[in-house]
């Protein structure tokens, strides 16, 4: 419980850190409230124009009151309108933010149990063939980023083959579960690719390791089958670095995301942050980075909880330390 | 009787494999070799042509502003737009021009008629130089950041590992984009025609900190509880010598692999920026520009234009990664040995 609580209040402090950051920071950097005069007043205001604005943003005030109000917009979700097309801010996140969240729960899934099989079964089989190939490949897979993987997949299943559409169009699941997840199966395949080439070897030595053990040799001994041995006596065991490298890979999923996105024109948080950031909308790209960045932290979170499950030490020796 | 049987099963290979384990070792060793010197043969082959990019005997990469061969389509700029390369027999090109080749280069020709080969390695001077610089103050700061606090532990080590928690827990791509975004903005940088290269940079510096803090700090404490380190302090040395002439040392081959892990990462990294078109401007070719601007004409079939570039991209972040891989094991059995 005081390892929760710990947690905890490190999650707090880093949220009010980065909402902070987010919210003001820009607004200290040099020139920085012209550039969001600017933004709203359109080129070329009168300096009382400007200062209209300043009052009406809330920008003369000291930073506490700005960060404080700030605070109070994005908990209650009067997150105001875009400058140019006024449209609400909060209106255009809520439509963006399941297209990602599907992508990234999918490409994790993917690349989890893509990784979890083959990295068992190439230690198991430690040397083989298999476990060459399978090492090999998940070594080159590591130097494909998303924007190399992509126009491949697209070239092998939409421009050669047309087996899936290009670009793909976000369906929900509950309308039409095959036309989403037909949208989804290259784009999350993008994502695992990389995902999994780390999770694979990460799990691999972990595994190797725990196969040395000697209560494995004991549960041999009693005669436990190699399908229990491996998923239900070594698996468990050797889950920590994995753990911590899919929570640590969410940050880079979300770089993920915003460039799949782009490449296959989805329109999710990623491209919504690119797309305000090239039409100049800070305030729609900072509620979006606020976002994705809290989904992080509060992954981050729970994966430190999962810790504690996964190996009951941690609760110990992290609760001390 | 079935557990029986795997149990056989699995320990009778067992002595052929002793019988021609030594023919296997040395045969998997020379492989590794092999690819090492490849590794290291294709980035000498990147660096020297991103050197000499300008002077490379193809058709121009890019035009020059008021450069009349381009303009005047003499070198068929327009003509000799999206050719397949030479080798992709089974390619055509979407729409062929009287009198124009039907194949082009060795990797093809863009929209515009450029050589693809000879802007990739444009593009490769562009990528190397921006990771190369961002890697190495990176490295600097990292370093610095990190033996300090692994050295002096205390209110040091928390307040530096708190800041890099908090640089951590933004997604890095995010906090790229966010950086370069400002930076570039014309209104705060006043000149609106030329982007420079320092926020690209400084974004890759900012992220590449935190996990090389991480990462020197775990080696200095390491190092800092070992027996010359102190033996050096009961004789009275100072921090700054027991850090620089002690500890930094010993603890550079660890930083060499670390370079290399973050140079490929950050050439990704790069890439991604300048695949959102976020890094240099648009007519200087990097490879993640390169690989945007061909998802277009990808759809048509056209795909020389966007693999071709990611095909050196991948090979180069490759061999980047073999090379880092091969120091990390070597320093590690040393490590292991001393």
């Amino acid at each position: 419980m005081r390892y929760v609580l710990r947690k905890l209040a490190q999650t707090i402090f880093v949220v009010v850190v980065v909402t902070f950051l987010t919210s003001i920071a820009l607004r200290f950097l040099p020139g920085g409230t012209d550039v969001i005069v600017a933004l709203k007043t359109g080129p070329g205001a009168t300096p009382e124009q400007a200062q209209a604005v300043i009052k009406e943003l809330g920008l003369d005030k000291p930073w506490y009151t700005q960060y404080f109000s700030w605070m109070t917009d994005f908990v209650t979700g009067n997150w105001g309108n875009t400058f140019q097309t006024n449209q609400s801010i909060a209106t255009e996140v809520k439509r963006a933010l399941p297209v990602s969240l599907y992508l990234m729960i999918y490409g994790q899934f993917v690349a989890l149990s893509l990784a979890v099989p083959t990295a068992v079964w190439s230690a198991y089989k430690q040397n083989s063939r298999f476990d060459r190939a399978a090492s090999t490949s998940a070594f080159a897979m590591l130097s494909m980023p998303n924007f190399i993987v992509a126009p491949v997949l697209i070239l092998l299943f939409s421009v050669n083959t047309k087996f899936i559409p290009y670009p793909s169009i976000y369906t929900s699941i509950f309308d039409d579960p095959v036309a989403h997840f037909k949208a989804f199966v290259l784009p999350s395949l993008t994502i695992a690719i990389p995902l999994y080439a780390g999770y694979m070897r990460v799990l691999r030595a972990d595994v190797i390791g725990t196969l040395q053990n000697d209560f494995i040799t004991t549960a041999r001994a009693k005669g436990v089958g190699t399908g229990p041995l491996l998923f239900k006596h070594a698996l468990r065991p050797s889950l920590f670095s994995i753990v911590t490298s899919a929570a640590v890979n969410i940050g880079a999923l979300m770089g993920g995301v915003v460039i799949v996105e782009q490449f296959f024109l989805l329109n999710g948080m990623g491209r919504l942050t690119v797309e305000s950031i090239f039409r100049r909308e800070y305030p729609t790209v900072q509620y979006a980075v606020v976002i994705l960045a809290l989904i992080y932290i509060f992954a981050n979170f729970f994966v430190d909880l999962a810790y504690a499950w996964i190996d009951p030490r941690v609760r110990a020796a992290r609760a001390l330390g | 009787m079935t557990d029986i049987d795997v149990v056989t099963d699995e320990h009778a290979p067992e002595v052929p494999v002793l019988a021609d384990a030594p023919v296997k070792k040395v045969k998997v060793k020379r492989r590794g070799r092999i690819t090492k010197w490849l590794a290291i043969g294709w980035l000498a082959f990147i660096t020297i042509s991103a050197i000499g990019a300008n002077s490379l005997p193809y058709i121009p990469h890019s035009c020059e502003p008021g450069d009349s061969m381009c303009s005047t389509a003499v070198k068929g700029s327009l003509l000799l737009g999206q050719l397949p390369p030479k080798w992709a027999f089974f390619s055509e090109a979407p729409k062929p021009v009287n009198g124009a080749p039907e194949r082009m280069g060795l990797m093809g020709t863009d929209k515009n008629g450029f050589d693809i080969f000879s802007r990739s390695m444009l593009g490769a001077r562009n990528s190397l130089i921006i990771a190369g610089l961002a890697i190495t103050f990176g490295l600097a700061i990292g370093t610095f950041l990190g033996m300090i606090a692994g050295y002096f532990r205390g209110k040091v080590d928390t307040v530096i590992e708190n800041i890099s928690n908090v640089m951590l827990a933004f997604p890095a791509l995010l906090l790229a984009i966010f950086l370069v975004t400002f930076f570039n903005d014309p209104n705060t940088t006043g000149a609106a025609n030329s982007r420079p290269l320092w926020p690209i940079i400084l974004a890759l510096v900012v992220l590449s900190i935190p996990p090389l803090t991480r990462l020197v700090r775990a080696n200095t404490i390491a190092y800092a509880q070992r027996d010359f380190v102190v033996a050096a302090r009961s004789l009275g040395a100072k921090g700054s010598r027991i850090l620089f002439r002690e500890i930094l040392p010993n603890i550079v081959p660890t930083l060499l692999s670390f370079a290399l892990t973050g140079l490929a990462i950050l050439i990704v990294a790069e890439g991604g920026l300048a695949f959102l078109g976020l890094s240099v401007e648009a007519p200087v070719p990097t490879w993640g520009a390169m690989i945007a601007a061909g998802s277009e004409p990808l759809r048509n079939g056209a795909w020389w234009i966007s693999l071709m570039p990611a095909f050196v991209m991948f090979l180069t972040v490759l061999s980047i990664n073999l090379l880092g891989d091969v120091l990390a094991q070597r320093f590690n059995s040393r490590e292991a040995i001393g």
